[in-house]
């Protein structure tokens, strides 16, 4: 076996283990922000030369990578991909904009709850990839900027990802490497949820609300938009949702199963390749599955492998311990500041930088603090706090978050560019006052 | 049987011909592109009816949405409106990066191959660098009827 101890990790010209990872990884983060290379180039090339340079052998290099996490997404991505096909999502961003009797601020309110409600349970890079071309042709016939139902969607959408294991990549990583559940998400921070979305819709209506007018033809045109042209394929729809409701129901009964959720997701995702193949022939069978295969995010799924091998890198030769450890001076060992600072910091970096790089680093310092509070049990309100922030902080700026850019990419290719300084002024405040509530939230339930 | 003996000759866009000059010679010779060339006479890529289309009028919300446009939608004035204002502006614009090419006396089942390879039915035809014309997955299909026996 090649990984034994005989065969352990052997750091390169006696140099030391400490520095080279620690070089390795911060140029690797550097060169991932600075997004002049493709993302999973860059962590899969950081993680190789972590091998290659002697910091990990191959055998603490696998350990390193959560099998959970990449079950879990890659799962959820094949069950998303098939039931979009459907057209269900369109269908129902149609019909409530529709419910509403086309009213504008109706609108923007339903499409923004159907965002976070879809975030939430899917992903949000999905999520707004179907919500928002209808969003663009809705304000298109009436004859609005659509600005202002943009940057709800995309705080709506950031926002809902916060309520659930699965509604952003961070709560994912976390879950999976404490053995959160899905119901220990829906207890621990769905229920801040519903007050931070209504108090930043509560600012975006007294912003934009009452500027938000629309003529009766214009609305009429609306509500002769006929929802059920959307839906291309009825049996696939119920296919879709009844394999949707078994993955959520199982990952509400996930701890009494003793099942991880990426077993259930996977196992979901190959209930639905099955049944969304049933009628075919074999041909026509691998040509489907090929083309449901092709659309997994395949770059974002190298990228968290390199990124856990570069990250145990770093945790192997003892540079996250002694983070850790100045972490803790800093913050005296007191919970309550330690929470705070990481609520804040991780919020701000969220904002500016790519979270999934930033919250794989902070679960193996948090989770060496356990020592200090007394056990791993007490750094419960720590994970809440770095899901909070790695979460809302993502409304922070454009960049924040995957689904902001996709929102900008469709609203320049329509020709309402989002321009990066004036989101940012809207949204950073707004973002800032999110972490407020989620403090207080934090404060007065965990400290 | 060689591509010479099929391959349809076209005109090819040039720098500062209109889009509708391209339309009609597409429209013409029933192909859906044509080459783009230098004065030398160079391809130094080509433009697609699609791609121009889809750059100028169809914004990807329109793509995305394809499914619920009917008549009453302003949006479809508007895509009519832009597709008009477009037949007088220069097609520079939208060259592209040049298209699959075999020398005229390549057979014409190695121009099939290679348009099911790289997903297109259609190929420009170039001898030394020179663009001879171009031959679409129609042509080879009439070529299959003329050898029919039964």
């Amino acid at each position: 076996m090649h990984g034994s101890e005989a065969t352990a990790a052997h750091i390169l010209f006696g140099w030391d283990p400490l520095w080279v990872s620690s070089i390795l990884f911060v140029v690797t983060y550097a060169v991932i922000v600075s997004e002049k290379v493709n993302r999973a180039i860059v962590s899969l090339l950081g993680a190789g030369l972590m091998v290659m340079l002697g910091v990990l052998n191959q055998e603490t290099a696998v350990s390193g990578i959560d099998f959970n996490t990449l079950g879990l997404l890659t799962g959820m991505m094949v069950i998303v991909t098939i039931t979009k096909r459907s057209g269900i999502f369109q269908y129902i961003a149609v019909w409530s904009a529709k419910k509403v009797r086309a009213h504008p601020w109706g609108i923007l309110l339903m499409l923004s709850v159907v965002t976070a409600v879809f975030s939430a349970l899917l992903d949000n890079v999905t999520t707004v990839l179907l919500i928002v071309p209808v969003t663009l042709l809705i304000c298109h016939e009436l004859d609005l900027s659509p600005y202002p139902y943009l940057f709800a969607e995309i705080f709506c959408s950031n926002i809902g990802g916060t309520a659930t294991l699965i509604g952003d990549p961070p709560n994912i990583m976390i879950g999976s490497a404490v053995n959160l559940t899905f119901n220990d998400f829906l207890f621990n921070l769905a229920p801040v949820v519903p007050l931070i979305l209504l108090i930043t819709l509560g600012i975006i209506y007294a912003v934009w609300g009452r500027k938000l007018q629309a003529t009766d033809d214009a609305r009429e045109r609306i509500m002769q938009f006929r929802e059920q042209d959307a839906i291309t394929d009825a049996l696939l729809l119920k296919q879709s949702l009844a394999v949707l409701a078994l993955v959520i129901g199982g990952f509400v009964m996930a701890h009494p199963l003793k099942l991880e959720p990426a077993s259930i997701a996977m196992f979901g995702a190959a209930l639905l390749l099955l049944l969304s193949n049933l009628h075919r022939s074999p041909e026509q069978q691998s040509e489907d599955v090929q083309k449901t295969f092709s659309k997994v995010e395949w770059v974002t799924i190298f990228f968290f492998i390199g990124l856990f091998v570069a990250v145990k890198g770093i945790e192997q030769a003892g540079v996250l311990e002694i983070l850790a450890d100045r972490a803790l001076k800093l913050t005296g060992g007191d919970i309550t500041l330690t929470a705070m600072t990481i609520l804040w910091i991780s919020a701000i970096a969220s904002a500016l930088v790519d979270n999934i790089p930033f919250v794989a680093t902070m679960i193996p310092l948090i989770k060496s603090m356990a020592p200090t509070f007394g056990g791993a049990e007490n750094l419960m309100p720590l994970w809440w706090s770095l899901a909070l922030g790695a979460c809302l902080g993502g409304n922070g700026s454009l960049v924040g978050a995957s689904a902001n850019l996709i929102v900008a990419g469709f609203a320049e290719r329509s020709g309402h560019r989002i321009h990066f300084l004036k989101f940012m002024a809207g949204a950073f405040p707004l973002m800032i006052l999110s972490i407020v509530i989620a403090s207080g939230y934090i404060y007065l339930r965990y400290l | 049987m060689k591509l010479k003996q099929i391959l349809i000759p076209t005109k090819v866009a040039s720098r500062g011909m209109t889009v509708r000059e391209v339309f009609v010679e597409c429209g013409r010779v029933h192909i859906p592109a044509l080459p783009f060339c230098t004065r030398s006479g160079r391809i130094a890529g080509r433009v697609t009816l699609k791609n121009i289309l889809k750059l100028s009028c169809l914004p990807d919300y329109i793509i995305e949405s394809a499914r619920f446009l009917g008549e009453e939608m302003s949006c479809m004035d508007d895509v009519e409106a832009k597709a008009k204002q477009l037949l007088c502006t220069p097609v520079d614009p939208y060259m592209q990066e040049p298209a699959l090419s075999l020398p005229s006396n390549a057979p014409v089942i190695k121009a099939l191959a290679m348009m099911e390879q790289n997903d297109t039915s259609y190929l420009f035809v170039v001898d030394d660098g020179q663009y001879q014309g171009a031959v679409t997955i129609q042509c080879l299909a009439r070529m299959f009827t003329r050898l029919d026996q039964c």
